[in-house]
């Protein structure tokens, strides 16, 4: 029997959900013939509510989602956090740094009485969450990863260390030693430091690492010249939900 | 009139036949030649006209043969031939007397011509000194070998490293964004030989940070593949304290339990070392005594200002060197030139230690419990750049890989680091050195003190990579390295371990077993019987270990509960914690897994013989322990008094039930057993395990004591066992860690300095004293 | 009493979540409407306040689809609001980047999304059995304009090399070179396409209206050039406010624009209508096979527009990696000298125009931003279509009615939540 999954969209850019069609060719036919996907309102026009595991994409920003996600999981037997958005709340939660009412009302002016929102927040926020496949967006090796280790029934492997071990390995020069600011020390590992070896920095996307030294991460910012101000500044773009915020 | 007759040295077999068949139908009289030394030898017994000489000779050089003949027999006209001309080479030939210069392909009637001119103008007879001197033979040394060293012009070494491009990949430093890099070379001129230190080391290229172990199949005839790839490689330009960290994996890795994959890139990669004349500011090599390299390398140059020096360290340096480039033997001026730019480098260095590094080895011993290593990893991120940037750092994970479509998948190796948080975490979720300050700590003695007393190399180089890569200032070990001994012994020893390496590839091949019998033991706990496929013996001592595949899920260390008295085939008792033993409870009869070893030392059987036995099983400590008291029930007459303790959490959890109620039985076995706590059925003994030995009595000079249970119990047992007058020695222990590789080198396991796969699990207490780590 | 019911909620097949309702009585309409009801994403108070370097990262994440066109107009406005001008290979090179965002995103709508409705499939998934070549071929395709992001800017969802004044990165020469091998072999595989395309029947609907795009002398335009408008002629970039003149209504999260009519259109249709002639010629001759001629007033069309313009940028694709490899690539030195200043940045998303307008303080830091997005501007415009087009079929099964209305919101290729994160305009009451 063909475990049944389902792909659900909250808020957020959706680049998740379509990026796992950039899989290999070969990948994506594998993948069909290993599971039956039975909701994914992006692609498919047919819906139903069988499913056995649910990925869920972006974050919960409007009281009606709350509602929707906890269906979502009172339904799945497996919960999957898809995409930063959903695992860690990603860059909606910058919005949370503005009271809700002034946002509104800057936004939609009298309108604003039409609109709910409430600060932004990850899935495991509302709902309990079995498996987490991180980034923005995630690296396909891991969303390939953690299905198939769904398929088979283990642990998926998913680093505990910084972003600097793969930095490393990919023989990138360090970006604190050419002028620039990293959140790659704190920031969970998995990505391949892809942004590093494309020629930026961290930001952090992947969520701090479980046990991450942050006193350590900001007096280092502080003694390659940022300021207290900009050093939380960096932080917010991702790890607003975190205790760095908080 | 005598027949003039024609020399010719070459090498090539055809040019010597189609020159010498040419020559022959003109009349000449012809003899060849296929080295230099052959050359000579002719000369000495009889004398020729003409001698058509290649430049280009395996051994001594056409150069060398020209001064020489030109010595023993000055009428001897020389013509040059060769496929690589060089104005150098052509001046150098005149210079010494060569009639004239040709390139092959030769014209033969060109070649001809020339000859019956220098006939012509010669005469006849030979001309000789007046006073004939009759000259000894003179020994044909054999000029380029190992330990000499010559001067190699910038053009040479071109010609070398663009000789090398053609028969493998040539690997240099390069200038990257400012730093340096080793990266495959696109042309001679990327290369550079005068660098501070490349951000990553050369031993990348040995032990990549990816290494595919073995492919394997899963399903009805799953197969296994071991993956030894290797590439012939040369890296060029690499340091000496560079050169030093790869003789240290060199014996990591090949001493022992030879590594496959190491060993097969090992052999193909040729190390061309250069000296560091303008060092990085973060390093101390010459603190460490890596500054300076005389083994470890095929090839090492000195920058002796427009000219190189180059000393061989090997056969194959030598064969490549006399293959590819031109060398001559350096002046006096020279010799000491090289002296003087290596001693003036020393003066460039900012930092050394200040204690002879002779002493580290004590010195972090007493410093186990300073508060430096609190302090310092306050600021650790454990983010890893230490161990990654660093030469002497080879400890890795294993991990399994399925396809998408779950039909297989493979086995492989990824750089890992003892500084990282889950380093020594096991499947319980216990983890053995789990605070900052302990993994700081252990790094250092490694490089300071670990290394040194197990593989007798320096295990920290002095490079300062670390330094420049941690961005918390924390992780210099310039106060923890330790000395080398540098003896002739220790030199030979280093070469002849490459050299006499086996290539072997079943290292991390496991070995089919099928599944015979499942007993379920308890909720959590089954005991499983497996037969080797082919039929074979596992072979085990008591107390050993096998590691346990399960293709695509991973591998796991389970200690092996029968004795190796059962023939045909062997038990595992397996509790239900992670993904392999989660996977092998679901298991049937018929079913196959994969299996290795047996690993790790065993109890001690011969100490135990003739003594009397106390063995005290905690829990799921029986497992091991079990595989004991078979194997001494099996040869009950071998020992004294046998007494077996036993204590669970509940009677629901008793293991063995039928075997326990069997021992109980046995007139000749003294079996007690309690249960942390009793439920209504349970008639005996209530209360932990240590409530049974006071009511004990043994006479401490005749027994042994193995002991076997969850950490927390090891340490009230033996304060009990020792109430009991029992020495240190004679306390036995079985300790569990994160075994992995169970061969001594991924590292996971360590206790201190110390493997658990190979020098235990099995522990004298008196052992464990020292090991600060261990309980 | 014939009554017709259709209430679709949240449409699949698009990206972001609209329903569509319809109540009608004995051929009377009672209420049409198309609704947006996507959540609100707030990015002009996520952007304000950080520091330029971040603000195209953020950007980026306004969509998933068209992270480079939000990329592209991001660090375009903030260039020129610091007064910057890129360098002929920055040129080059954002181009080539920008082509593949086009075509991947094209290649995803005109198989993924619409093709289904027109086979007679829920999705692409059941075509795996049946026409396993095509969905191969599509998956095929799709990963080309992948790989050749992945090699411009490290991945093609929020991409990461292309900064504000360059790239951080260059390409790698070989990676070049057979990408532009797999392009030329992309040509063979549009002409499967459109052999395919060419057998659909595209529903027969006309509703003219303005047409509003990008349009520069130099080529057709997708990153550079003036406002164009069928109606009413050119525009300067900076005054896109006189444009756009956004509103917002009741029922939906999304605002609404309008300019010479009560409403205009974006997008592929309104780039093909405006600039045609600057197509390559073997777009233009697909564009001929398959009956699309300008001007061209069936929204329907807009997903063969997509086709055509997908087999230009592949043509065009070509002929930059020509240029770049005969002109060789250079490191080049990035220097970026904040000031304050507002810029406007505008490029066709393959929805259609899109404008991002930032303010910066004299430090770098964003003090203001405006986005202005295709499907914001073409909403208005669907609901006029439908207004004309419900009464022609009401007569119809109620399937197919709301079949009917269901892909002519997908032709339109929706973002719909790119549009609902929108700025400081007034509002119609």
């Amino acid at each position: 029997m063909k475990p049944k999954i389902a792909f659900f969209d909250f808020t957020g850019c959706e680049g998740c959900q379509l990026d796992a069609l950039n899989l290999d060719g070969d990948e994506i036919l594998a993948l069909l013939g290993a599971v039956d996907i039975v909701n994914f309102r992006e692609v498919m026009t047919e819906r139903k509510d069988n499913y056995d595991i649910a990925f869920i994409e972006g974050s919960i920003t409007r009281q009606s989602e709350i509602a929707r996600l906890q269906k979502i999981r009172e339904r799945a037997k497996v919960l999957v956090a898809l995409g930063a958005c959903a695992c860690i709340g990603g860059i909606n939660c910058l919005k949370n740094h503005v009271p809700m009412e002034e946002a509104l009302r800057a936004v939609y002016g009298e309108a604003a009485q039409y609109y709910d929102t409430i600060p932004a927040r990850p899935a495991d926020a509302v709902v309990p969450v079995d498996y987490y496949v991180r980034g923005c967006p995630p690296v396909h090796s891991e969303l390939a990863k953690v299905i198939k280790a769904l398929l088979v029934g283990r642990k998926p492997d998913i680093p505990n260390y910084p972003v600097c071990v793969e930095c490393k390995m990919a023989g990138n020069i360090c970006v604190f030693e050419r002028g620039m600011y990293c959140l790659g020390p704190v920031t969970r590992a998995g990505c391949g430091a892809i942004c590093v070896t494309s020629g930026r920095v961290c930001w952090g996307c992947r969520g701090l690492v479980d046990d991450p030294n942050l006193n350590s991460q900001k007096d280092i910012l502080k003694k390659y010249g940022l300021t207290p101000d900009q050093i939380i500044e960096k932080f917010k773009i991702y790890d607003t939900c975190t205790e760095v915020i908080k | 009139m005598m027949e003039n007759t024609v020399l010719i040295v070459d090498d090539e077999a055809i040019v010597r036949e189609s020159i010498g068949d040419w020559l022959k139908d003109a009349g000449y009289g012809v003899a060849t030649a296929e080295s230099g030394e052959e050359a000579l030898e002719l000369i000495a017994k009889r004398d020729f006209s003409v001698m058509v000489l290649d430049i280009r000779l395996p051994g001594l050089t056409g150069l060398s043969v020209l001064k020489e003949v030109k010595a023993q027999r000055p009428w001897i006209q020389s013509i040059i031939i060769t496929a690589y001309p060089s104005e150098e080479t052509t001046a150098e030939a005149k210079k010494l007397g060569a009639i004239d210069y040709l390139i092959k392909p030769l014209a033969p009637d060109d070649l001809e011509q020339l000859i019956r001119e220098t006939i012509d103008s010669m005469g006849r007879e030979p001309t000789v000194k007046a006073v004939t001197e009759v000259m000894p033979k003179p020994a044909v040394e054999k000029v380029i070998e190992v330990g000499k060293s010559f001067v190699l012009t910038r053009d040479s070494l071109r010609l070398l490293v663009e000789g090398l491009a053609g028969e493998m990949e040539v690997v240099g430093v390069k200038s990257r964004q400012g730093k340096y890099v080793f990266d495959t070379l696109d042309s001679f001129d990327e290369l550079c030989l005068d660098y501070d230190v490349t951000v990553m080391p050369p031993t990348k290229y040995l032990l990549p940070a990816k290494d595919t172990l073995f492919r394997f199949t899963v399903g009805y005839d799953s197969k296994v593949i071991p993956v030894v790839e290797a590439v012939p490689r040369a890296l060029v330009g690499v340091h000496p304290y560079d050169i030093k960290a790869i003789e240290l994996l060199d014996v990591a890795f090949l001493s022992t339990n030879t590594d496959p994959n190491y060993n097969a890139r090992r052999q193909k990669t040729v190390i061309i070392g250069v000296d560091c004349l303008h060092p990085s500011p973060n390093s101390f090599s010459p603190s460490m005594g890596t500054r300076l390299a005389d083994t470890g390398f095929d090839l090492l140059l000195t920058d002796i200002g427009g000219e190189f020096m180059v000393e061989i360290g090997s056969e194959r340096g030598a064969e490549l060197l006399s293959r590819y480039a031109e060398v001559r033997q350096p002046s006096g001026d020279e010799i000491a030139r090289q002296k003087a730019v290596r001693d003036e480098a020393l003066s460039r260095y900012q930092l050394s230690l200040d204690v002879p590094k002779e002493q580290l080895p004590k010195l972090l011993e007493e410093g186990y419990d300073d508060p430096y290593w609190e302090t310092k990893s306050e600021s650790c991120l454990s983010c890893g750049s230490c161990v990654m940037v660093c030469p002497t750092c080879f400890c890795f994970d294993v991990e399994d890989e399925l396809a998408l479509d779950l039909r297989g998948g493979e086995r492989f190796r990824r750089s890992d680091g003892c500084v990282l948080v889950d380093f020594a975490r096991v499947a319980t979720g216990e983890n053995f050195r789990y605070d900052r300050a302990s993994r700081l700590r252990h790094r250092i003695l490694r490089k300071g003190k670990y290394i040194m007393e197990r593989y007798g190399k320096v295990g920290c180089v002095g490079c300062g990579r670390c330094v420049t890569a941690c961005l918390a200032d924390i992780a210099s070990p310039l106060e923890a390295f330790n000395a080398i001994a540098e003896s002739a012994r220790a030199k030979e020893a280093a070469a002849r371990l490459v050299r006499e390496a086996k290539a072997e590839t079943e290292l991390y091949t496991p070995h089919l077993a099928q599944l015979v019998k499942v007993t379920s033991l308890t909720a959590a706990e089954k005991m499983f019987e497996f037969r080797f496929k082919d039929g074979s013996e596992l072979g085990h001592r008591p107390g050993q270990f096998v590691e346990v595949s399960i293709l695509g899920l991973g591998e796991a260390p389970i200690s092996i509960s029968s004795s190796p008295t059962r023939n045909g085939s062997f038990q595992l008792a397996v509790r239900n914690v992670g993904n392999v033993t989660r996977r092998l409870h679901t298991m049937k009869k018929g079913a196959y897994v994969g299996i290795r070893g047996p690993f790790g030392n065993g109890f001690p059987l011969d100490d135990l013989e003739g003594k009397d036995v106390l063995l005290i099983a905690g829990g799921i400590g029986l497992f091991p322990l079990r595989s004991l008291i078979q194997y001494i029930l099996n040869r009950r007459e071998s020992f004294g008094r046998v007494i077996l303790l036993f204590g669970a959490r509940s009677p629901a959890e008793r293991l063995f039930v039928d075997e326990l109620d069997a021992w109980r039985q046995r007139p000749d076995v003294e079996f007690y057993e309690t249960v942390d706590r009793g439920d209504q059925d349970w008639k005996g003994n209530v209360g932990v395990i240590t409530t049974l030995i006071p009511g004990i009595t043994i006479d401490p000079k005749n027994t042994m004591a193995a002991v076997v249970g969850p950490p927390i119990m090891y340490r009230f047992v033996i304060g009990e066992l020792k109430k009991k007058d029992l020495a240190d020695e004679n306390i036995i222990l079985s300790l569990e860690r994160r075994m992995k590789c169970g061969v001594g080198k991924c590292g996971h396991c360590q206790i201190n300095g110390v493997y658990v796969c190979l020098e235990g699990p099995v522990f004298t207490l008196d052992r464990l004293r020292h090991l600060r780590e261990a309980v | 009493m014939t009554k017709v019911n259709i209430n679709v909620h949240q449409l699949t097949r698009v990206e972001g979540h609209g329903n569509i309702v319809l109540n009608a009585r004995d051929g009377r309409i009672e209420e049409l409407r198309w609704e947006v009801t996507e959540s609100p994403r707030f990015f002009e108070v996520m952007m304000r306040g950080r520091y330029y370097e971040d603000v195209p990262h953020i950007a980026s994440r306004i969509c998933g689809i068209c992270s480079i066109a939000h990329s592209t107009a991001s660090i375009q406005a903030t260039e020129a609001a610091f007064r910057i001008s890129p360098s002929e290979q920055t040129l080059l090179l954002r181009k080539l980047l920008y082509n593949a965002e086009i075509l991947e995103s094209h290649v995803l709508h005109v198989l993924f999304l619409a093709a289904p409705d027109f086979l007679g499939v829920g999705s692409v998934f059941p075509l795996v059995e049946t026409h396993k070549d095509v969905v191969l071929l599509a998956l095929r395709l799709k990963r080309l304009a992948y790989n050749l992001a992945e090699v411009l800017a490290g991945r093609k969802t929020h991409p990461i090399s292309c900064v504000v004044g360059g790239f951080a990165k260059l390409p790698g020469w070989s990676e070049l070179e057979a990408l532009r091998q797999r392009l030329e072999d992309a040509r063979a595989d549009f002409d499967t396409v459109v052999d395919l395309v060419k057998t659909l029947k595209i529903p027969d609907f006309v509703r003219e209206t303005e047409y509003i795009s990008l349009q520069d002398r130099k080529e057709y335009a997708y990153i550079s050039g003036h406002i164009a408008s069928s109606d009413a002629g050119l525009t300067p970039v900076e005054k896109y406010l006189e444009v756009t003149n956004e509103f917002c209504v009741p029922h939906s999260t999304a605002k609404y624009t309008r300019n010479q009519r009560d409403s205009y259109m974006v997008g592929a249709l309104a780039r093909f209508n405006n600039n045609h002639e600057q197509l390559s010629p073997r777009a233009q001759k697909v564009a001929e096979e398959i009956g699309l001629s300008a001007p061209c007033h069936n929204p329907f069309m807009i997903t063969v527009a997509q086709l055509v313009e997908s087999v230009d940028v592949v043509e065009d694709s070509i002929s930059i990696i020509d240029r770049i490899l005969s002109r060789g690539l250079q490191e080049e030195e990035n220097t970026v000298r904040v000031r304050a200043g507002r810029g406007i940045g505008a490029v066709e998303a393959p929805r259609g125009i899109l404008f991002h307008d930032y303010t910066y303080d004299m430090n770098g830091i964003l003090l203001k931003a405006n986005c202005i997005i295709p499907t914001n501007q073409n909403h208005n415009n669907i609901q006029n279509d439908m207004e004309v087009l419900v009464p022609q079929i009401l007569s119809r099964p109620e399937d197919e009615i709301r079949q009917t209305l269901e892909m002519l919101v997908r032709a339109y290729d929706p973002c719909i939540s790119c549009s609902a994160h929108f700025l400081n305009v007034s509002i119609r009451k």
